[in-house]
């Protein structure tokens, strides 16, 4: 009987601890996606589609006809080019505070931000690498273009 | 023929180091309505020291260790910039006194909220609740937080699906009337709703 309640109550503390890892995990979401777009998730392949949840370490492609829009939960906002590949690097956010820190990873295509919350709160908070600089958005709509 | 395979390989070789070379480029933006332009700041990639910052809007830059702004032409970015997302969509619901009680007015807000999710594809609501200064900070910022517990259970009761809507409290970190601490202000007693 014990045995069962303690079983019971260790369960519920799994599912808990499982779904706020859930919780934590989701960075962002896709708005809107036009042509070849995909998500690389590890292994998996992901057709990008209005409403799929974005995680740290995603990686963003699209093809020569491809356009992903997307937001963060710090309101944020990316829109990625054809022919690019950019890494959703490192993403923290607190809602309570505003405390975060976000690394964008650009390989190649053109991405558009409109910083958020994060950039507010955090100087120089937002930064964004390519394959021949770091960047770092003070509060800001920019795009990046890596050929 | 052996002469021009050289000389085609030599091209696309100068084509590729003249890629490298430029890197590419970063291009500051008109703000959009309501906001600043801001700037952009360059670092060295590898000990992090700041080379320049872009602060003025539609000039750019390369990105080959060096910040030489010039002005930039931001038109080769339009289609780029139109598939951005718009801007999150922001609804304010005010509370009763010390409650979780919502007034009066708040019934309509909700409904404009649902229409303005039913618009968006993709659509997530972002509720933060927010308290005045009477109180503790942790007391406020659990009664924050049950606020916006309220209102998520209330866009529940109307059909919102739970799974799109986070709630967080904020406390008395972002008063919309700034007072002194231990004042009752009906403005900073809300809840924020912003629907992306």
């Amino acid at each position: 009987m014990r045995g069962t309640i303690k079983s019971v109550g260790l369960g519920l503390l799994i599912a808990a601890g499982l779904s706020t890892a859930g919780l934590a995990a989701e960075i962002g979401r896709i708005k809107t996606a036009v042509g070849s777009a995909t998500v690389q998730r590890g292994t998996a392949s992901i057709p990008a589609a209005p409403g799929v949840t974005l995680g740290v370490k995603d990686v963003l492609t699209t093809g020569r006809d491809g356009r992903i829009g997307l937001t963060f939960v710090d309101n944020s906002r990316f829109a990625v080019g054809p022919n690019a590949r950019v890494v959703l690097a490192e993403f923290e956010f607190d809602d309570t505070t505003h405390k975060g820190r976000s690394l964008t990873q650009v390989d190649r295509g053109s991405l558009a931000i409109v910083s958020g919350q994060i950039a507010k709160e955090n100087r120089d908070a937002v930064k964004v690498r390519t394959p021949t600089s770091l960047l770092a958005a003070r509060g800001t709509r920019f795009v990046v273009d890596v050929k | 023929m052996r002469r021009s395979v050289k000389a085609g390989a030599i091209w696309a070789l100068a084509a590729l180091l003249a890629g490298c070379a430029s890197g590419g480029s970063v291009m500051l933006l008109d703000a959009e309505p309501g906001a600043d332009v801001g700037a952009v700041a360059v670092f060295a990639p590898k000990d992090g020291a700041e080379i320049g910052v872009l602060d003025k809007a539609n000039t750019e830059t390369r990105l080959n260790g060096r910040v030489q702004a010039r002005p930039g032409d931001p038109s080769r970015y339009a289609t780029l910039v139109d598939s951005l997302p718009k801007p999150g969509a922001r609804f304010t619901l005010y509370f009763l006194d010390g409650s979780t009680q919502l007034s009066p007015e708040s019934e309509t807000v909700l409904q404009q909220l649902l229409e303005e999710v039913a618009r968006r594809p993709g659509a997530e609501v972002q509720i933060t609740g927010h308290t005045d200064t009477v109180g503790s900070v942790d007391d406020n910022d659990t009664l924050s937080r049950q606020r916006a517990l309220e209102i998520r259970a209330a866009l529940g009761e109307r059909g919102l699906n739970p799974a799109i809507a986070r709630a967080v409290g904020r406390g008395e970190r972002e008063l919309l009337t700034v007072t002194a601490d231990g004042v009752s202000e009906p403005t900073n007693r809300r809840v924020e709703v912003t629907v992306r």
